[in-house]
């Protein structure tokens, strides 16, 4: 037994929750609010999956963190999406080196066990290579 | 069709003054406010009861903390409104002050930032994400960083000169959070915070204040403040965050956008520029804002950092108070400290600091958010 930590933000094989808007925007996470870019809402705005593929613009090595329960170091990785939206969010490997421009995929990592023995799983970005 | 401030009547910086900024204390925030607007009434050589309306900028107070400060000069009943805006709060007071001066409702006119380091509190909008607890500003800014090298080809020793220039002048600022010269190897040596951001690189936020009044033409002769220390403000402009294509740092498209049309709305261009303060909370921003501002091409600040072009006596000073990495940046003060330090350059007041034949000068702001200010000031 498995259960995500996020699961409004992605899906057990590791596509992120995002949305689309009839002007072509594609945004994440999902949500409701409106369109960045026409203003749309309500029904204009609809979930769409991405695929949890795209390209490293940087990442750095973070060495320093003001809360304790984050251990350091840790490597934040932005990504473009190959769907458009950027993110930016936690590499697997804590402290690998990564090229710009490299391709990059999304993994689920277990971050702590649930009250009924299960893994929680978290969304992390390795090399797909 | 909308008119530019250089559309409405003149207005004039007239008195600046400040509360240094330090590491946190325990003094109230009213000393430290209470300390900048009196510097600021002392160098415009008027009395409280002459300003007005008040603008307060501050972003970590919390609510009405303005008329517990200013009840203490004399309780003259006059307009008072808070401005927070992030890091550019003091920015935009002072803007709201430029522009109700301008459009005649008043003749003279208080911007007063002031602050103290208490914890940053922003509501949530409903909306989950991945790790935004993980990434701090100077992770923001680091990300930023390894892109900057990674593009043009820059070494890290080179980004991080300009904390060796600005900490240089900030050593001759008596209202400089840091007030000591460090050479290019402590700047490197010092405690690393990510990738090769280190401490030195990044502002030290603290605590403080910063006052500047304006003034029209008909206040200045009213209340006989001598003309010619009066310093014009030429233009003023404010822009938010849009939807930038993806790898484009929004933080730099913004400085672009905003300052092309300051610049344009006030007739200068960017080889006008004697003095520029601007955000450098992180070294790495000091080469964006200059390229974005127009100083050089994209890549190319290394070039002029290291020819010192940027330094005072240079082409350009760029931060010549110190910036945010030494002068330092209590938030609410911040963007008014840089119109008061413009003021001294422009006024042939600077001391130590003065950057030769200084006419016109550019503060930069930008706010989380994230919203961009440019202002631009003339000596007449």
């Amino acid at each position: 037994m498995e259960t995500l930590l996020k699961p409004t933000l992605y899906t057990s094989e590791g596509a992120l929750l995002g949305g689309r808007c009839t002007c072509g925007h594609v945004f994440f996470p999902m949500q409701g609010h409106g369109c960045e870019v026409c203003g749309r809402h309500g029904a204009d705005l609809q979930p769409m999956a991405l695929t949890g593929r795209g390209k490293l613009l940087s990442s750095t090595v973070v060495h320093l963190h003001a809360d304790k329960a984050r251990a350091t170091p840790f490597t934040i990785g932005k990504i473009a999406l190959t769907d458009g939206p950027v993110v930016r969010t936690l590499l697997v490997d804590p402290v690998q080196q990564i090229a710009p421009g490299t391709e990059m995929v999304t993994a689920l990592v277990p971050v702590g066990t649930g009250d009924d023995g299960s893994a929680i799983l978290d969304l992390r970005f390795k090399p797909e290579h | 069709m909308a008119r530019t401030l250089k559309d409405l009547r003149p207005v004039y910086v007239v008195g600046v003054g400040w509360h240094r900024y330090q590491n946190p204390s325990d003094t109230p925030y009213v000393t430290l406010g209470v300390t900048a607007i009196r510097e600021a009434l002392a160098d415009a050589r008027i009395t409280w009861p002459s300003a007005e309306s008040a603008y307060v900028a501050t972003a970590l107070l919390g609510m009405a903390s303005g008329r517990p400060m200013l009840r203490h000069l004399g309780a003259t009943g006059i307009p008072l409104s808070h401005v927070e805006n992030a890091s550019a709060s003091g920015s935009t007071a002072f803007r709201q002050a430029c522009i109700e001066v301008a459009s005649g409702l008043t003749d003279v006119s208080l911007a007063v930032g002031v602050d103290k380091r208490n914890p940053v509190r922003r509501d949530s909008t409903g909306m989950d994400n991945l790790a935004e607890d993980a990434i701090a500003q100077f992770t923001h800014f680091s990300l930023l960083t390894n892109e900057y090298a990674h593009r043009h080809k820059v070494s890290f020793e080179d980004i991080a000169r300009v904390a060796v220039k600005n900490h240089r002048n900030g050593a001759k600022n008596r209202n400089a959070q840091r007030q000591q010269e460090r050479s290019l190897d402590e700047v490197l040596g010092g405690k690393k915070v990510a990738g090769s951001l280190t401490a030195l690189q990044c502002t030290p936020i603290g605590e403080g204040a910063a006052a500047a009044i304006v003034a029209s033409e008909d206040g200045i002769k009213r209340l006989g403040i001598d003309p010619g220390r009066a310093i014009r403000v030429i233009g003023s402009t404010a822009r938010s965050e849009r939807v930038y294509a993806a790898g484009l740092g929004f933080d730099a498209v913004l400085t672009k956008e905003t300052t092309e049309i300051a610049l344009q709305e006030a007739q200068v261009s960017p080889q006008d520029l004697d003095i520029i303060e601007l955000h450098d909370a992180f070294t790495v921003e000091e080469l964006h804002y200059i390229e974005n501002i127009g100083l050089c091409p994209e890549g190319q600040g290394v070039h002029l950092l290291k020819d010192g072009a940027l330094d005072i006596g240079g082409r350009c000073a760029v931060n010549p108070s110190g910036g945010l990495i030494a002068m330092g940046h209590p938030i609410g003060p911040t963007g008014i400290g840089q119109i008061g330090e413009i003021t001294l350059q422009l006024r042939g007041e600077a001391g130590a600091r003065q950057h030769p034949k200084a006419r016109t000068g550019l503060a930069h702001m930008v706010g989380v958010g994230a919203v961009c200010y440019v202002h631009l000031l003339q000596r007449p």
